[in-house]
């Protein structure tokens, strides 16, 4: 079976000249259908700037991107627009804070016309409840919602969408461990439940490790290893790869152990 | 002997237009000499605050409330006018906050940022010396190209070295305390990594106690000798690092330690619930200095 998403020698260049930022080079990989790849790197390497190309919030330089088989066209059709959705870090700054909640959920389903015009609202109230918050809570105004519940508002847009893919960015980073955890699996739930593809990008490695089926490592733009997340954690074979291991604060000494034999010898 | 730091029964109170908000409910804490202590708790709980009340920063808000006993080396620091606690800051105490470029002017080198902070302990020091002093304390934090560095400007620094030199320009009086408030939590985690082993090996090394504030239960167990959790406001548990994570004895402790994603796997986290017994007693593991 043909992966959802393809990509073949992916790169982006910012700018020209001397000035010229390589964000991504020469890149590719596949994500399968129902499958969670993580995507890590430090700030930098060129997570958003990828996040990006797929989204099709800009071209790419040089390289092809296949969505379901199809070269993806930089001019995206609103099947397109609403096949692949994006989850940020930020929850609060990525909802209009003008708007209820559940306007800024229902201008995906007006926009790509998904379900009846006299049905949305109750397809609003079921996005809501899927992610675990009561369907009344369409009526509320971002600034009053915790940092947990606006990032549930967040994946409920994304999911009303009906889509295919969902890239997060970063999606638990700006959030408590114990909310964080709560988020991590509805994440796992939903993608399980409704058979989605993810792109999980994160510089959290012990996230990674819980969720994801493989792990794609980026450093300055280049793609350093791709493979099964238990490959990965037990047999790296990147050197970056192992730092990355290795600078994973942890709590127990199972863990520390494993940590020590992965990173051994090389400096932190 | 005497604690480094001893906060006593700590209250706070903002007042605002929609009442009165209680922030600490009676928060004691103990740093003895060369103890690096861990105040761990989730954003919001009152860590920040106890570090600006240590230093006498929120005291000077008009609509902030505080009361409860603050020692330095035995010192009681409410006894202090506002000119004389300010006096303390950067020479007996001294912090280091989340992100280290900020933390920095951006108008000065860094040489004269390291002259500035030397002169509070000395006030006459002339540049010279001030920039030979501080050539040695970024060869204690690994920088070895210092007179390029104290010529730089912090932008043109990477994140990692204005890091190593926000920890040298902190112990640069050699400090009673040091109080590092989720350090290096705005840079990438190699660097945080190397940075606080770097800092965890400085302070060893001088024997300067250390209150470090932090929500990464992971980074606390690498760091500190002992730990305070705390929850909305109150000390919910308090032990050596050890005990803590080998036998957390408070509902909160447990719950926070489940919630955190393991390297060895085992999937997604599962925080237990069961909030109210967040609000039970505080558990006490005895030892470690305690
Ligand atoms: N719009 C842009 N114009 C110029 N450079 C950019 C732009 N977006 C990103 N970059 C640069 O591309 C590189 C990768 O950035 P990014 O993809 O945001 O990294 P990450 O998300 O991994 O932190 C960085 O050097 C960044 O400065
Ligand atoms: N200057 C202030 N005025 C009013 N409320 C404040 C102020 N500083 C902190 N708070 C409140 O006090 C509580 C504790 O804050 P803080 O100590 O910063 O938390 P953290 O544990 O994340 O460091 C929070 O609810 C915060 O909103
Ligand atoms: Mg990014
Ligand atoms: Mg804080």
């Amino acid at each position: 079976m043909t992966p959802l998403l393809s990509l073949r020698h992916v790169s982006k260049t910012f700018g020209s000249g001397p000035r010229a930022v390589r964000a991504v080079r020469d890149v590719s990989f596949d994500v399968s259908r129902g499958e969670c790849l993580a995507v890590v790197g430090e700030s930098g390497s060129g997570k958003t700037t990828l996040a990006n190309m797929i989204l099709g919030v800009f071209g790419q330089s040089s390289g092809e991107i296949r969505f379901d088989g199809r070269a993806l066209p930089s001019r995206r059709t609103l099947e397109h627009r609403s096949a692949i959705q994006l989850v940020q870090q930020n929850p609060l700054s990525s909802l209009n804070p003008k708007r209820s909640v559940g306007a800024s959920i229902r201008l995906g389903l007006d926009v790509f016309g998904i379900g009846r015009r006299s049905d949305r609202w109750r397809l609003v109230e079921n996005a809501l409840e899927e992610v675990g918050l009561p369907g009344d809570f369409r009526r509320r105004a971002p600034a009053a919602l915790s940092g947990g519940q606006c990032q549930r508002v967040a994946i409920a847009r994304a999911l009303a969408c009906q889509p295919r893919l969902v890239i997060l960015d970063e999606p638990t980073s700006a959030l408590d461990v114990l909310v964080q955890a709560r988020v991590l699996r509805l994440l796992d739930g939903l993608r399980r439940t409704k058979g989605l593809s993810y792109v999980f990008i994160t510089h959290d490695l012990s996230v990674v490790r819980n969720v994801a089926d493989r792990v794609a490592v980026f450093r300055s733009g280049e793609l350093v290893e791709c493979a099964e997340t238990g490959a990965i954690f037990e047999n790296p074979r990147a050197d970056y790869t192992r730092r990355l291991i290795g600078a994973v604060p942890v709590i127990t000494d199972h863990e520390l152990k494993l940590r020590e034999s992965l990173s051994g010898g090389l400096p932190a | 002997m005497s604690a480094v730091l001893e906060i006593r029964d700590l209250h706070l109170r903002f007042r605002g237009h929609s009442g009165v908000s209680e922030v600490l409910h009676g928060v004691s804490l103990d740093i003895r000499a060369g103890e690096r202590v861990a105040l761990v708790g989730e954003s919001g709980s009152g860590k920040s605050v106890t570090a600006r009340i240590v230093l006498g920063l929120l005291q000077e808000l008009p609509y902030a409330e505080v009361s409860g006993g603050l020692f330095l080396e035995g010192a009681d620091l409410n006894r202090l006018s506002r000119r004389q606690w300010q006096g303390l800051r950067g020479t007996s105490i001294s912090m280091i906050f989340q992100d280290p470029t900020s933390s920095l002017n951006p108008v000065f080198t860094i040489g004269a940022q390291f002259a500035e902070v030397l002169r509070r302990r000395d006030p006459g020091l002339p540049r010279g010396a001030a920039d030979e002093r501080a050539g040695a304390l970024l060869r204690s934090v690994s920088i070895h190209d210092h007179a390029r560095v104290l010529d730089a400007y912090p932008f043109q620094l990477s994140g990692g070295m204005n890091q190593r030199v926000v920890i040298a320009m902190a112990l640069a009086n050699h400090p009673s305390l040091l109080i590092a408030d989720e350090p290096g939590t705005a840079l990438d985690v190699t660097v945080q990594a190397q940075t606080l082993k770097l800092m965890h090996d400085l302070v060893e090394r001088s024997g300067t106690a250390v209150l470090f504030i932090s929500h990464n239960l992971g980074v606390v167990r690498e760091f500190a000798d002992r730990v305070f959790v705390i929850y909305r406001g109150r000390i919910v548990e308090r032990g050596p690092t050890a005990a803590i994570f080998e036998a957390p004895g408070h509902a909160y402790t447990r719950a926070l330690m489940a919630a955190v994603p393991r390297i060895t796997g085992g999937g997604p986290p599962e925080p237990n619930d069961g909030e109210t017994a967040f609000l039970d007693p505080m558990v006490v593991h005895e030892g470690g200095g305690a």
